[in-house]
């Protein structure tokens, strides 16, 4: 009876469906992040460059332990990166064709680990390019979840015509909407990278190159219960041939490379002499293959890793030094809600893609070089995609490293991501003098206002910026095509890393509130979002009634509109004067 | 030119035709009625014209059933086995007493009464602004009337529901997607929240239509108002019901604003003049405004789509 797939069936399951618990619900029952969290590299790497260390990161010191126990028992059976890949190589490697020892790969992880570390060293993550939690979140979120609801979108569209014919409304009206990201051909191109390597070596990725296996391969060499073989041993080689880390020494199988064995067991199972055993035994041996590098060589990957650091923090995005004059942000970048300041936020994102996967609107998506190699993949808000929801806080509760921090919902629409700006020469109402109103009428916080303009015969939108939360609802909903008229800049945005950002924006003077109501409580008249300067203003939409121009009657209706010169647009002068509420 | 005058007429000459066709309908009912019994006269006698708009004030559901009753009950507008579409106003992400969705009570009597005349499916549809789940489930539409016998409650935001469709004789806007169902169904009943909007003075009846529309952005900019009347050709109201019970007086459509308390509820064969008469009768940012002077309502009329001139039409009002 084999175990272990079903473990690792049951573990890549527990994955998905806290994945997918983020993408439907954000749900707080459980951690969604929680794989991310058990992820050595991700949680080292990001407290190093971060230099923070959360409560939250407490898994992957969890996984650590477990490993000087029982070896890296969470590569071959919990790791879902690893579990994929198992699957990928079952269905390439069709041929069982064995690669022979690439000793000299073997070392590749750890200059990938010295590199992050290096950089991490300068306060600049690299995390990103090699967590494997990180990638493998991306990889089902970003990609596999998207492919999948857009195939089931495809099928509802083709079943219904038979849901309909028979009345089936609970298909008919079923809804998916299919997310959308950027970036998505690069995950696939990595991925396809990652699963045609396993033809050259099954699981090539972990065994060369995963640094979180480095980390571990590490802590395994002290681990407790190894592989252990008995005199019973023919040297037939069917260990060797079939253990998937290559950790088994060729000429003798009775040598392990513990830091290698991932425990699958798998040795056990084919020896055909049932020498191998897995238990606790201080046997040491003394030829095994080791594949740590020379320090020197380690030495220099660390090096390598800070000139990264250095060139990054050498670009013009740099965010070295204290923000102020001569800082150039990227051109329209708009954080997620309860972002950190910029350089926390960078140091801290891992780009696993779980804030965009978990946004309800699809408005998160990863950047490409916009913010420079440093901000590559990370998260930004596009409200012309989606915007983002007053009522939801998923970015902040399933980000693993807090890089977007988890707020109250209250505290949360004080996390201002920018402030929106009206395009006036692209506007419906100011360019174009046609009454539209969409902005304010999805305006969440009531920041819009429309006023007269002198010389526009319909009043015009402008944001009032202590109200505006940067939600982009406005954007997004736009008429306006390709560039909406009114947009959101990181202007004003909220970056805290710790305390209320409703006490900051209070000290601010922003006044965020979904309860805004009118102006008639304010004599002064800048409260409500219709402001006419009109002596005589009316309620807003309404005219004067008529034009002598189109006036051509409907045949055989009587209309009850006078007939009226002064054309069809413009505000009612009416009888009673100002309506109540309204100023001079 | 020519062609699209042939179209509007033809049209117009519809409207007349099932008007008259209606209301010699309802007559012949009467007749019936009275001929067939003797006990059950109605009291105040049989000859009793149904009017063109009904108006009650008193409990939504009550109101509601005595409005549609004064239209000569919903067996005028359902048969047996009607396909009924009910569009009700659940735009928004906010609770029935803000006003700027239409009150559940009111959508449930309707369902109810579709029912008992006979309806066969009863589907009660809007495309939420906001994200669909929230704003059904807030309205108080989903939990009240989805439980309801033939009953589904739908927020459709998907473009797979809506199907690219021809306005003849449009002035602003030609084509657009419109809801399938919308299209198919023998009764489309209209139940809006009255309440105002900053860019067409009001929200009603015909406005409301375009929660069977998709490309509402382009509505905006062709031009708001007649692109309004010009997809009202093609979803024109059999029923229109207009929640009164509270009407969001200011900063609508989406609030927060001033909330009357009006308890009303105003019925209409014609949406036009549901629509007009809800315009005289409530007050909009404090004042009372004629029905003309809403650029779509009066376009609507003059197009000859329904009438806008309530002081000319028979309208009966009670109290419950």
């Amino acid at each position: 009876m084999k175990f272990r797939p079903i473990i690792q069936f049951l573990s890549l399951a527990a994955f998905l469906f806290l994945l997918t618990s983020a993408v439907y619900t954000g749900v707080d029952l459980v951690a969604p992040d929680l794989y991310l969290r058990m992820d050595p590299i991700l949680v080292l790497g990001s407290a190093l460059s971060g230099r923070v260390f959360l409560f939250t990161f407490i898994p992957a010191l969890i996984v650590i332990l477990l490993t000087i126990l029982f070896g890296r028992i969470f590569c071959g059976y919990i790791c879902p990166m690893g579990i994929t890949i198992d699957c990928s190589d079952r269905i390439l490697n069709l041929k069982k064709k064995k690669g022979k020892g690439r000793d000299n790969l073997y070392r590749l992880k750890y200059f990938i680990l010295l590199f992050i570390t290096g950089a991490g060293a300068f306060g600049v993550s690299a995390v990103f390019f090699a967590a494997p939690l990180s990638l493998i979140t991306r990889f089902y979120a970003l990609l596999i979840y998207p492919i999948l609801s857009l195939l089931s979108q495809m099928g509802l569209s083709l079943i219904q015509p038979i849901a309909a014919h028979f009345n089936m409304y609970g298909i008919m009206y079923a809804e998916i909407s299919p997310p959308r990201y950027t970036t998505l051909f690069f995950v696939l191109l990595f991925f396809v990278g990652i699963f045609a390597a396993g033809r050259i070596n099954s699981r090539f990725w972990c065994r060369y190159l995963c640094p979180s296996g480095a980390i571990l391969a590490l802590f395994s060499r002290l681990s407790l219960v190894k592989r252990a073989v008995s005199d019973n041993c023919t040297k037939c080689g069917k260990c060797v041939r079939s253990c998937p880390m290559g950790a088994i020494e060729k000429e003798s199988p009775g040598n392990t490379s513990f830091k290698e064995c991932i425990g699958c067991l798998t040795c056990r199972d084919v020896c055909p002499e049932n020498a191998v055993s897995f238990r606790v035994h201080s046997q040491k041996r003394k030829d095994v293959p080791d594949f740590i590098p020379e320090r020197r060589t380690l030495l220099y990957s660390g090096l390598t890793g800070a000139v990264f650091a250095s060139v990054n923090l050498s670009g013009l995005y740099s965010l070295y030094g204290k923000p102020g004059v001569g800082h150039v942000s990227p051109k329209g970048l708009v954080r997620p809600p309860g972002s950190r300041p910029e350089d926390d936020f960078l140091a801290l994102c891992v780009r696993c893609g779980e804030c965009m996967a978990s946004c309800p609107n699809n408005a998160l998506q990863p950047i490409w070089f916009e913010a420079g190699v440093e901000g590559l993949f990370s998260p930004s808000l596009v409200p012309k995609r989606g915007a983002c929801s007053q009522d939801c806080n998923n970015c902040g509760t399933v980000c693993p490293t807090g890089a977007i921090r988890p707020l109250e919902i209250a505290d949360r629409r004080w996390a201002k991501t920018g402030t929106a700006r009206v395009m006036r020469e692209r506007c419906l109402a100011w360019e174009h003098q046609k009454r539209c109103m969409v902005c304010d009428e999805v305006c969440p916080y009531s920041a819009i206002k429309f006023r007269d303009e002198p010389g526009n015969p319909v009043p015009v939108p402008e944001v009032m910026e202590d109200r505006c939360s940067g939600c982009g609802f406005c954007e997004h909903h736009c008429p306006v095509q390709n560039q909406s008229a009114i947009f959101v800049t990181p202007m004003g945005a909220l970056r805290l890393n710790e305390g209320s950002f409703m006490e900051q924006g209070k000290s601010q003077g922003l006044n965020i509130s979904l309860a805004h109501k009118g102006k008639k409580e304010q004599p002064g008249g800048t409260g409500y979002p219709y402001e006419s300067s009109q002596d005589a203003g009316g309620a807003p939409g309404f005219d004067e009634g008529g034009s002598s121009g189109s006036g051509s009657e409907a045949p055989g209706f009587e209309s009850g509109s006078p007939g009226n010169d002064t054309g069809s647009t413009g505000f009612d002068e009416g009888d009673e004067g100002i309506a109540p509420g309204f100023t001079e | 030119m020519s062609v699209d005058f042939k179209r509007m007429n033809r049209i117009i000459d519809d409207n007349f035709s099932r008007r008259k066709f209606l209301k010699f309908q309802m007559k012949g009912l009467l007749f019936l009625a009275a001929g067939s019994s003797g006990i059950f006269l109605p009291r105040k006698g049989i000859a009793e014209p149904i009017p063109d708009i009904a108006v009650v004030k008193g409990g939504a559901a009550k109101a509601t059933r005595a409005a549609v009753e004064l239209l000569g009950g919903m067996k005028n507008f359902v048969k047996k086995g009607s396909k009924v579409l009910i569009k009700p106003n659940m735009s928004f992400p906010n609770p029935p007493p803000m006003a700027t969705t239409t009150n559940p009570d009111v959508v449930r009597e309707l369902a109810l009464m579709c029912n008992e005349a006979g309806a066969s499916s009863i589907l009660i549809v809007d495309y939420p602004l906001f994200d669909s789940d929230t704003c059904l489930k807030r309205s108080g539409i989903l939990d009240t009337c989805d439980k309801l016998e033939n009953t589904k409650v739908i927020g459709a935001s998907n473009d797979r529901f809506y199907k690219e469709t021809e306005f003849s004789g449009a002035k602003k806007m030609s084509r657009n997607g419109v809801f399938q169902e919308a299209l198919k169904v023998d009764t489309l009943i209209a139940v809006p929240v009255a309440k105002s909007h900053t860019a067409t003075g009001v929200s009603l009846a015909m406005k409301g239509m375009m929660g069977l529309v998709w490309d509402r952005a382009g509505m905006h900019s062709k031009e708001l108002s007649s692109s309004i009347v010009d997809m009202c050709t093609v979803l024109k109201a059999d029923l229109t019901v207009i929640d009164g019970t509270r009407v969001l007086s200011t900063n609508g459509p989406r609030g927060p604003g001033k909330v009357l308390k009006e308890d009303t509820i105003i019925a209409s064969k014609d949406m036009v003049s549901a629509d007009a008469f809800a315009v005289s009768r409530f007050k909009w940012y404090g004042k009372k405004y004629r029905p003309a002077q809403v650029q779509y309502i009066r376009e609507a009329h003059e197009r000859g789509l329904g009438r806008m001139d309530v002081g000319n039409l028979s309208v009966k009002e009670i109290q419950i």
